[in-house]
């Protein structure tokens, strides 16, 4: 225990003492949300819309066909959904309204409403929708989509529209959770590598070897020491970020931040894996760095860090939903942005244990001390 | 320290092959307590394979090593916890001060002692808050000579320790070994500096593919040579080159 919290405190030294390990860490990420984050991507967004199709037949996807638009004139952004998903989105600012299409929709004869919820907070787009919806469904009817006759019915469709307060805080709120999971990937990968590298590179791990102490003893304190990093640099990730570009965490739930705290331990120990198993298969630095960057750099745009996974092309979103550091930015999403509980977030759990048992596995194999 | 037992190291019949190459084979002696031990041999010899040996960091093939009445195979750790080892390539944490190594050591060892005066043992306590990057040749293995005395060590390997040295350097640290001798610790030293080993060791065994080719005391060693009819091919002079270089440079150190 004593040799243990020895090793401990030098290694925390030593990192704090590397000032290009605290750039990398702190400054270069905290630049990055600030600049990205002041740029307020949200102005240029279309109207988002969530549609719930509960009819499901050729007469509604007739209408999202219409809703959407054509190449030449493309209308409305659609995100199909179940009808917890579609308003799940609307609260966080995922869309800006809703469309409920109601299951008798399209049946001869019948009176069907589609039920429509906005967010309040956002009347331009708001416009744009309902009336975009109003000359749809006049349309529908008359001219635009192959519809059976008999579904031309005048008067058929009816539109209600309800008002929603959304928490969504847009882009920047977006945007913290996914650098800070960056950030935790940084550290445990490259801080990882670099040191352990460095150290059996230059011998020093060959020196520890001549003392009584087991492997297990510096590994643990290594371990320790960017747990300690992981979390302190998540904390002030999230409150200097959620200061300077002011929005709330966690819908200012208190547990948020002990949800946040074990979720950057859970991606501190995939990354810090993943990095013991490329420091044990390199030689030295020279060879380290770019596995580690190819390892990184992928994940630094393919896992919804700086825009959502929704505007990349389905057969590459089909690949990086499955990436490590897509299930922590979107727990760690989910926890700042939507006050979430860690309980909530099983399939990005899920995710991280099945990455961190394969990491672990691959890096007990790989690591030699000389 | 620990119970007195009389030889302190014993080798008996060390094997030990890396792959095709056999780099100890059947190296036997022993080591008494106090004396300071050389083994010397060219490069590839073997020392340095035996000396890791003797120190835990590697497994024999065959044979025995057995430090203070403890056999290293049986359990290396507790040989490790009464040996000091300064290996032919040392290298400590940067970004720490040297009195932080040697605290942190020192506490590896779970022992307590004061980095200062470990420091100021072998003249670096004025260099106490300097980083390890910055110490010349001869400050680093000096550090690492402190940082193998902070356990007390019943023996200290000294693995070439004088090796890139400049001969103010080299002499300041063989005072240094026989202060550490009078200690009472006993020491074992690879060299391949005859002089050295003349200066310093009380026997010396003379290693080469991997075995023991002669085993005594410098003077008989010599004894034995001259009393083959050996004749010197050059005539013996009262002083070397490096008492001259010495003699014109100083003997102050340089760093």
């Amino acid at each position: 225990m004593k040799i243990y919290l020895a090793l401990t405190v030098a290694s925390l030294k030593m990192y704090f003492r590397n000032k290009q390990a605290l750039f990398w860490a702190l400054f270069f990420p905290l630049l990055i949300m600030i600049i990205f984050g002041l740029m307020n991507f949200d102005k240029y967004s279309s109207p988002n819309v969530g549609i719930y199709d509960g009819a499901d037949n050729e007469a509604s996807r007739a209408l999202i066909q219409a809703l959407q638009g054509n190449s030449e004139q493309e209308l409305l952004d659609v995100e199909m959904g179940t009808l917890d998903e579609v308003h799940h989105e609307l609260e966080f600012g995922g869309s800006r309204a809703v469309i409920e299409i109601p299951a008798n929709y399209g049946a001869p004869g019948e009176f069907s409403e589609l039920k429509v919820t906005y967010d309040e907070r956002f009347q331009q787009e708001r416009a744009v929708v309902s009336t975009i919806l109003g000359q749809v469904t006049d349309a529908v009817f008359k001219e635009v989509a192959q519809v059976p006759d008999e579904y031309r019915v005048e008067n058929a469709i009816g539109i209600s529209e309800s008002f929603i307060t959304g928490q969504g805080q847009g882009f920047k709120a977006w945007l913290i959770p996914g650098v800070a999971a960056m950030a935790i990937m940084q550290t445990g990968l490259f801080t990882v590598v670099f040191t352990l590298v460095r150290f059996k590179s230059q011998g020093v791990l060959r020196r520890l070897k001549a003392t009584p102490i087991g492997a297990s003893h510096f590994l643990a304190g290594q371990l320790t020491t960017k747990a300690i990093v992981v979390v302190l640099q998540t904390y002030v990730l999230v409150i200097v970020g959620a200061i300077v570009l002011s929005v709330s965490v966690g819908n200012g739930r208190i547990g948020a931040w002990l949800d946040l705290t074990i979720l950057a331990l859970l991606g501190g120990a995939l990354f810090i894996a993943i990095g013991l198993a490329v420091s044990g298969w390199a030689k030295n630095e020279e060879t380290a760095a770019p596995i580690a960057n190819i390892i990184s750099m992928p994940m630094m745009f393919l896992s919804g860090v700086f825009f959502p996974l929704s505007v990349m092309p389905d057969w590459l979103t089909q690949w990086s939903q499955y990436l490590p550091l897509t299930y922590l930015a979107d727990g760690m999403r989910a926890i700042t942005v939507e006050g979430a509980a860690i309980t909530t977030l099983g399939n990005e759990l899920i995710g991280l244990g099945v990455w961190i048992v394969i990491s672990f596995v691959v890096a007990t194999k790989m690591f030699r001390w000389e | 320290m620990t119970t007195d037992i009389d030889p302190v190291i014993v080798a008996r019949d060390i094997h030990k092959k890396y792959e095709e190459i056999t780099a100890v084979n059947g190296i036997s002696f022993e080591v008494h307590r106090g004396e300071v031990f050389g083994m010397l041999g060219p490069n590839g010899a073997g020392k340095t394979t035996t000396v890791e040996i003797l120190e835990g960091m590697r497994d024999a093939d065959s044979g025995d090593a057995i430090i203070n009445g403890i056999n290293v195979k049986d359990d290396p750790n507790a040989v490790k916890a009464i040996i000091g080892v300064q290996l032919q390539q040392n290298a400590f944490f940067d970004n720490l001060k040297l009195s932080e190594i040697v605290d942190l050591y020192a506490k590896l060892y779970l022992a307590t002692v004061d980095p200062i005066e470990v420091l100021s043992r072998v003249g670096l306590d004025n260099r106490k808050n300097s980083k390890y990057a910055e110490l010349s040749g001869g400050q680093k293995q000096r550090l690492s000579i402190a940082v193998a005395l902070v356990n007390d060590p019943v023996v200290l390997f000294l693995d070439e320790p004088t090796t890139g040295l400049d001969p103010q350097a080299r002499r300041q640290l063989w005072e240094l070994v026989r202060k550490i001798q009078k200690g009472g610790a006993t020491i074992v030293l690879t060299t391949h500096y005859m002089e050295e080993a003349e200066e310093l060791c009380d026997r010396i065994a003379v290693v080469e593919n991997g075995e023991i080719i002669a085993l005594d005391t410098p003077d008989a060693l010599i004894d034995q040579l001259l009393a083959t009819g050996f004749k010197p091919e050059k005539r013996i002079r009262e002083a070397t080159l490096d008492d001259v270089f010495l003699n014109l440079t100083g003997h102050d150190l340089r760093d």
